[in-house]
């Protein structure tokens, strides 16, 4: 249902979305039950003529109205708990065995930056690939992140992975992400870090394989010295603006 | 008929509600249609720079004489074109899209906000009408060095570092000399200046002459500390 608003392309949206509609249904149900009563009885005990009856609600008959609906909402509470920590445990607690490569995400005042493994797959290596605003990783294959902060709070957000994880600062801490198409979309910061919070914003692209390892090839560090990767697209003021003069 | 009324108040409530409804998706329908109407009248209803300014003033401070904790030069005073192309650089990735570029990755988003050339424009020459603030000085360096060396510099910053539009080349006498030094090092190593298409960064890149004749730490702070001398004679000009 969520995936009709927005693109659902991590192996574990679906669980999430999974649990925010079993919440939403199971809230909403109860949202609309209670009005129901609520209303029912404004009109049942609307003002009448004559001397109105005064309600203590401590007769038993009155109570169960609270105490049935008190015990099915906890009914209710033990699906929701059993299926976010299910979701938790998979989401948050686990990292995949065999991961394909991890990549390295920095949260600062107001960027997304990264380090790509280049082609010997390994971070920390001469072939690294660092990037501003720009994470690219490969469809199908599990990802896990390393997640830092270079000066406050701020939060790895992408929503169509449905994927939030705060970046905290003096901390590193790893999860992982399956992607399951291709495409360009957003990242953004979803924890305020200042002025600029609003506008720090990036790209995730998420490639096949083979066109994964062509911008590898054209972006290690070894090989830009002769071969410049292109200035960055997005250019939302005329780029003939410094040609102009 | 106080009887009545009290009757209808279940009924009152849901109208009530739904009223509110109603008048809650109208009010989000004028917003829409009247958003759509401003990104096409953006440049009509350009701000003016001293309201864009305050976003600046975050950081650069009221009088834009700069804050070091945040990373924020003194901006106050220099010149329209080059706060121009500077905003420029921002906005196209010249600037603030290196992986170490800590202070202009938080500038490039500031500039992305502005939203049109107009805007850039008006903002820049708020900028520039400012009265030039003097940072105050943090550094230590030989003067007499930094005069000898400055002489390359002089060739596009003009001898008393007034700046040339023509070289591209800023004033610098009015930046914090911390700035000044984080920007040479910056060019030497090739965080700034070095992006493919970018015209005038690269005249002070890691391969330029500067970065040949600045070849130690201390070389840049002593060139610094010369620059600094320079602000006497740029307030005498003024006056």
């Amino acid at each position: 249902m969520i995936e009709q608003y927005l693109p659902a392309l991590s192996t574990y949206a679906g669980d999430i979305d999974g649990v925010i509609t079993l919440i939403a249904v199971l809230t909403g149900f109860w949202y609309v039950l209670c009005n129901i009563v609520f209303f029912g009885f404004i009109f049942r005990y609307r003002a009448k003529s004559g001397a109105s009856e005064y309600i203590t609600g401590e007769e038993k008959e009155l109570k169960r109205w609270v105490t049935i609906p008190h015990l099915l909402v906890l009914v209710c509470d033990l699906f929701i708990i059993y299926g976010a920590v299910r979701v938790w445990v998979d989401v948050k607690q686990t990292l995949p065995e065999q991961p394909y490569a991890t990549v390295r995400v920095v949260g600062q005042q107001w960027a997304w930056s990264f380090v790509h493994p280049g082609a010997d797959g390994k971070l920390d290596t001469a072939d690294d690939i660092k990037t501003v605003d720009d994470l690219h990783i490969v469809k199908d294959k599990p990802y896990i992140y390393e997640l830092v902060a270079r000066d406050v709070l701020h939060n790895f957000s992408v929503p169509v992975f449905r994927l939030k994880q705060d970046a905290i600062p003096g901390r590193v801490i790893k999860g992982w992400f399956t992607a399951t198409d291709t495409g360009v979309y957003d990242i953004q910061c979803a924890e305020i870090c200042g002025i600029g919070h609003g506008v720090m914003g990036a790209r995730i692209h998420i490639t096949t394989e083979e066109q994964h390892a062509a911008w590898i090839a054209e972006n290690t560090p070894a090989n830009l010295a002769t071969a410049p990767a292109a200035p960055p697209e997005r250019k939302p003021l005329a780029a003939t603006a410094l040609a102009a003069r | 008929m106080a009887f009545q009324e009290k009757r209808t108040a279940p009924a009152a409530a849901f109208g009530s509600a739904l009223g509110l409804v109603l008048v809650a998706q109208l009010l989000f329908a004028v917003a829409a249609v009247a958003q759509d109407g401003q990104a096409q009248d953006r440049d009509a209803e350009a701000a003016s720079g001293a309201e864009l300014f305050q976003l600046c003033a975050q950081c650069h401070g009221e009088d834009g004489g700069g804050n070091k904790l945040y990373l924020a030069p003194a901006i106050a005073g220099l010149d329209e074109w080059y706060v121009e192309m500077q905003l420029n650089e921002f906005r196209n990735g010249y600037r603030g899209l290196h992986f170490d570029d800590i202070g202009g990755m938080r500038m490039r988003p500031m500039a992305m906000t502005l939203r049109s050339e107009t805007e850039l424009k008006n903002v820049a020459a708020y900028v520039a009408q400012m009265p030039k603030t003097s940072p105050a000085k943090t550094l230590e360096g030989d003067v007499d060095n930094g005069k000898q060396l400055y002489v390359l510099c002089g060739a596009c910053h003009g001898q008393q570092a007034e700046g040339m539009e023509a070289q591209k080349a800023p004033a610098l006498t009015h930046l914090d000399d911390w700035y000044l030094v984080e920007q040479l090092m910056k060019f030497k190593l090739g965080i700034r200046g070095t992006r493919p298409g970018d015209p005038y960064g690269v005249l002070m890149g890691p391969n330029s002459p500067m970065a040949l004749t600045l070849k130690t730490d201390q070389s840049v702070r002593d060139v610094v500390a010369y620059i600094l001398t320079l602000r006497a004679a740029d307030h005498a000009a003024a006056k």
